[in-house]
């Protein structure tokens, strides 16, 4: 089998590694995507969280011979998109980063919301952030800060 | 490079297969909790033979390597499977988990096998040499034992596609979202000219595999719905003896009393 | 709203969400070494040796035998060792770390290392534990009077299980050996000279041995008071021996299983009832400390001190032991100590009045203290206590009474609803004299030429806030934008000492410290000129001392008030339970920042509610842990409420910046008591005694009740 050919941010890339490596793993250690947390390497917290092929997955249940192909979005890419800066701004209005350890992860699943449903309800948003797990905020500020995000980003997805 | 096969066509991979010493990997969520050193997969999550769905006369066909989140979205998967899938994990487990790996990881905590046990699904299994289509329940020799060849892929699940509209199911996690079950119940019901033709109920996560006793539902096959009611509790009763449940996350007289409320509550939802 | 309490955008808040912070895990791996630990997989032995594997070159084996200094950890009784002595005392106990630059290799090392034990019989039933790390006890008053004249006595036991913190980024240390010879130690904690003292104390050295830098923290709540001080300690000690940095990042289990939770807890509570009021309360508190005493000592005072709760309790006798067992030593945990008593003492007030047949709220209000009243350990309730208009506040907000009164009606059909309701307050700072006599904060402020203003101090942001809350205190009174003030992570070797972040003091306490040292620095402003300017605690003149001995004088100086709602509905059929609202009404004095507090109230709340209900964790008869991962010990996911609704009533404490108090660890204590209270008018009335209370205790009740 040859290198697995994906596409990180934008960017054409090989991964000469094993196909069973963890993607959660090559991000951070070979591509320096820190952006990309490990909180428990069991698809249990969604702090791995990351965007492939506009699809939402954790990426340390993801094995690299799985990307081939593939077009995978971490923070690192995403946070130069106009998206990402209505997101910043409606969580930072409302105070919603915390220790901020979960926080990569849970914009990139409200993306992955916005980018199905741009006028997604309460009960949606809290269905589709419902892997993500925050300690920190007791969800309110995350909830609330999508749906300003959907409001004022009306028309960017 | 290295350790991993990506196949492009069910025949490259069914040739892989029956070649090298694999693990089939579709989605990977259950895989890589673990990811044991030293594994080969057989990447087969794009092999197309394996993503489709369609209907013909008989069945709903859901491809092996269909995810979940693309089953809720299909119109040709029936209801009760969606309520079910629905309640798995939580979203980013539903993009990347599928039917096959549900039914290859063989745990009987498994949401989606629990419905194709309740609706008497058939999997069409297939390897280089030809292919097999056995009853759900015939796949699961016991606890995670499959009767799956080590040459064999899952390539269908095939779901009844009518006869299953009238159902009752419940799911009991530890919580609302990213919960494995700890007790799962699913009941179908039919049917006809005033007289019961199905009355399946299938339960989840209480033993080493998805239980269902067909003999006890015989008992209320053909009868009509007073009939049935005036069986209702030899019913329950036979139930009640026959269910000897093991215990797991929770004790075995919890999932029993909960198996038996639901099973009850089945019978009151269509007029037993 | 004030000015002071208006939302700003957090200082970290781009950092954070770009994903630019860098956490003690993200530093890149070139020349750090992997360190992890070989745990011990018996509760109790001798450890007779250990078969290490041939260490290929560049890989390290490390024990007690490479501890330069005192394999004692510094905190409070300091029984706690690096690397374990000649016994091993719990399951997960550090007997050594390996260490080398290829994590997988040093993963097959630690798998293949063999260690010889000599199994020793542990204790592992709390019942049958009697080695008391702490044992206190105090009285006032004349309880065998009381009982004798009460009209009832009750006796009920009460007990609660371990909470896990479950912060997003596990323990995570990193130490550097610096080339002059200085160990530089920094990574995820609450407290850089907790870690200082004891790293110092590790490797035998002084002041100027050692220096601690906090790094970017993913979530504190207690569990990175003291077990970082333990980390530390092994890695540093590490990087000592192998003279490269080396870094240890707990997996989930190991940091769920092996490090500090919150004590399980038995409290028997007896009361006497006259006139249809506490007369008298006797108590008997046993908390699970774990196999060494860390800082069981601490977090058992504070619970016993809020024993009798926030009534008025004329005799009392308050006895408490933190016991040992063969188990993860327990430690802090946000509430540290006091939810264990509210959680009994609520629900003991709530028997009595069901059996009193009166409600629960009118018998409760029957018997509030009141400002000037004493308190459990005889000081006195200095301020008012907002506590009667805090519950008319969350009655407008969510219709207690009413729905109290509609859900008291016999029920009928497969879900039953209950709202349950907790009062109570959270000793605001250290308890007792610990600032004035061991703490001693000191903070400073430095101007530089271009008329930016740091803050120095030693408190960590762990997503509290402290990044942004010190700088708008300092900017609000020198009249600055608050881009001009800034406060970095704490690094020991330029900040004083401002004390540790805990006891919901940081703001509090510290923030004060700022409040004063900017006016000082506004009356000294020269421009263009570097200034530095100092402030040091000094107590309110209005305290009564406080004797720990005797548990006697103003254990607090203040107290952040709360009352809880939780309204609930059972499924019967299942167990399974629906949070159908929940409300907070919290007094934390002013919020200096509206979103912050706000922030802190619902993320607590939330951690109250998990502990009442889904977050059950324990040990087997082996004193393993199998709830060590998120699959099996469950913390609440956005799906398992509704959005909380939280408001602040606010009394200011005149000695806090602006009239702020503690804010951080109140929202989480009253979560049970509320909860089993909405449980119980749910389930028909009947009595509940432990928390978690999960749906299979739920489903037994309602089996056994035939509801």
């Amino acid at each position: 089998m040859a290198d697995i050919h994906f596409t990180l941010n934008g960017q054409e890339v090989a991964y000469e590694g094993s196909a069973a490596d963890r993607l959660l793993d090559v991000l951070r250690d070979t591509y320096r995507c820190t952006s990309v947390k490990c909180g428990c390497k069991e698809g249990e917290c969604g702090a791995c969280s990351v965007i492939i092929d506009g699809i939402l997955h954790n990426s340390c249940c993801v094995a690299m011979g799985a990307v081939n192909n593939c077009s995978i979005v971490t923070m690192e890419g995403y946070r130069e998109t106009d998206r990402f800066k209505v997101l910043s701004k409606a969580f930072g209005e409302l105070s919603a980063v915390q220790c901020g350890f979960c926080i990569p992860g849970m914009v990139l699943a409200a993306e992955a919301l916005l980018s199905q449903n741009p006028k997604p309800t309460e009960e949606e948003i809290r269905e589709e952030l419902s892997g993500n797990l925050c300690r920190c905020t007791g969800y309110n500020a995350i909830v609330n800060a999508v749906k300003n995000a959907a409001k004022e980003g009306d028309g960017l997805w | 490079m290295v350790d991993g096969f990506i196949a492009n066509s069910l025949a490259e991979a069914l040739e892989i297969r029956a070649t090298q010493d694999v693990v089939p990997y579709a989605g990977g969520t259950d895989l890589m909790v673990v990811n044991r050193p030293g594994l080969t997969y057989l990447f087969i999550g794009k092999v197309p033979e394996l993503k489709r769905v369609f209907v013909d006369e008989q069945y709903v066909h859901i491809g092996a390597a269909v995810t979940f989140t693309e089953a809720i979205h299909n119109p040709d998967v029936p209801t009760l499977m969606k309520e079910a899938i629905s309640r798995i994990a939580a979203p980013a487990i539903r993009n990347a988990g599928t039917f096959g790996g549900n039914l290859g990881n063989g745990s009987a905590k498994a949401d989606s096998v629990l419905i194709e046990f309740a609706t008497d699904a058939k999997l069409r299994l297939v390897s280089a040499k030809g292919e097999r289509i056995i009853d759900v329940d015939k796949f699961y020799l016991g606890r995670k034992k499959l009767d799956l060849a080590k040459d064999e892929l899952i390539a269908e699940i095939l779901l009844p596609s009518k006869g299953i509209e009238n159902y009752a199911y419940t799911k009991v996690g530890g919580r609302n979202a990213l919960a494995i079950s700890r007790v799962s119940f699913a009941g179908v019901f039919a049917s006809e000219e005033g007289k019961i033709t199905n009355i399946a109920a299938a339960f989840g996560a209480v033993a080493d595999t998805v239980l269902r006793y067909k003999d006890i539902e015989e008992m209320l096959l053909g009868k009509t719905i007073a009939e049935a009611r005036e069986l209702r509790q030899d019913y329950l009763q036979a139930y009640s003896e026959r269910m000897v449940l093991t215990r797991g996350r929770v004790s075995a007289e919890y999932r029993k009393g909960v198996c038996m409320n639901l099973l009850g509550d089945f019978l009151t939802k269509f007029g037993i | 709203m004030e000015k002071i309490s208006q939302s700003v955008i957090k200082k970290d808040h781009d950092p954070k969400i770009s994903g630019r912070s860098i956490y003690v895990c993200d530093y890149p791996s070139e020349g750090v070494l992997c360190g992890k630990i070989l745990h011990a997989k018996v509760a109790k032995a001798k450890v007779l040796g250990v078969k290490v594997p041939e260490l290929p070159e560049g890989y390290f084996y490390v024990d007690a035998r490479d501890i330069p200094g005192d394999n004692n950890v510094n905190i409070v009784l300091d029984d706690m060792p690096i690397y374990c002595r000649e016994t091993v005392e719990y399951i997960g106990e550090a007997i050594a770390m390996i260490c080398g630059p290829d994590e997988k290799v040093v993963d097959k090392l630690l798998a293949t290392c063999q260690v010889e034990y000599e199994e020793l019989e542990p204790v592992i039933d709390l019942r049958k534990a009697t080695e008391a790390f702490f044992n206190y006890d105090f009285a006032h008053g004349d309880l065998e009077k009381a009982f004798a004249e009460a009209d009832k006595i009750y006796d009920e036991e009460f007990t609660t299980g371990y909470q896990e913190q479950a912060y997003l980024e596990t323990q995570s240390m990193m130490a550097e050996p610096e080339e002059s010879g200085r160990m530089f130690v920094h990574g995820s904690m609450q407290c850089a000279y907790y870690v200082k003292g004891a790293v110092m104390r590790a490797l035998g050295c002084g002041p100027s041995g050692v220096h601690i830098y906090q790094d970017v923290t993913g979530g504190g709540f207690g569990g990175k008071e003291a077990f970082p001080s333990i980390l530390a300690c092994q890695v540093a000690v590490a990087a000592r021996k192998c003279g490269k940095t080396v870094r240890c990042v707990f997996d989930r289990r190991e940091d769920m299983e092996y490090t500090s939770k919150r004590h399980p807890s038995i409290c028997r509570y007896k009361v006497a009832v006259k006139d249809g009021l506490v007369t008298a309360m006797d108590i008997d508190v046993i908390y699970n400390a774990g196999a060494y005493s860390t800082l069981s000592a601490v977090v058992l005072q504070r619970g016993l001190i809020a024993g009798p709760g926030i009534y008025k309790v004329p005799n009392l006798h308050v006895h408490g032991r933190a016991l040992k067992t063969n188990t993860s030593p327990c430690g802090a945990y946000r509430g540290f100590g006091a939810p264990q008593t509210y959680f009994a003492v609520e629900m003991v007030m709530d028997h009595i009045a069901r059996d009193l047949g009166i409600d629960s709220l009118e018998f409760k209000q029957a018997n509030f203290a009141k400002q000037g009243d004493v308190t459990s350990t005889s000081g006195r309730y200095h301020f008012p206590i907002p506590i009667p208009d805090m519950i008319e506040e969350i009655d407008q907000l969510c219709h207690y009474r009413q729905k109290r009164l509609e859900y008291s009606k016999p029920q009928t059909g497969r879900y039953r609803r209950g709202i349950g309701m907790s009062m109570y307050f959270h000793g605001a700072g250290f308890t007792g004299s610990g600032e004035r006599d061991i703490i001693k904060a000191v903070a400073k402020l430095r101007k530089y030429a271009d008329g930016t203003v740091e803050v120095l101090a030693s408190n960590g942001e762990i997503g509290q806030g402290v990044r942004t809350t010190f700088p708008k205190i300092v900017a609000h009174e020198l009249n600055l934008p608050l881009e001009k003030v800034y406060y970095n992570h704490p690094d020991t070797a330029r900040v004083p000492d401002s004390g540790p972040t805990v006891a919901s003091r940081s703001l509090m306490i510290v923030g004060e410290l700022l409040r004063r040292a900017a006016i000082k620095l506004r009356t000294q402003w020269i421009d263009g000129e570097e200034q530095e300017v100092e402030e040091h605690f000094r107590e309110p003149t209005f305290m009564i001392p406080f004797y720990i001995d005797k548990f006697q004088g103003d254990a607090y100086p203040t107290y952040a008030w709360a009352v809880n709602v939780l309204e609930l509905e059972v499924d019967t059929y299942t167990g399974i339970t629906k949070v159908l609202g929940a409300y907070g009404n919290f007094d934390v004095g002013t919020p200096i920042d509206y979103n912050i507090v706000m922030g802190q109230m619902e993320g607590g709340f939330l951690q109250g509610i998990g502990y009442a209900s889904i977050e059950n964790m324990d040990y087997d008869a082996k004193g393993r842990i199998r709830n060590n991962s998120f699959s099996d010990y469950l913390i609440p996911t956005t799906k398992d409420v509704p959005n909380l609704q939280c408001i602040l009533h606010v009394d200011k404490y005149p000695e806090g910046p602006y009239g702020a108090k503690g804010a951080g660890e109140v929202p989480l204590v009253g979560g049970p008591p509320a909860y089993l209270d909405a449980m119980e008018q749910a389930l028909g009335g009947v009595n509940l005694y432990h928390a978690p209370f999960s749906i299979e205790d739920t489903m037994k009740v309602i089996m056994k009740e035939g509801i």
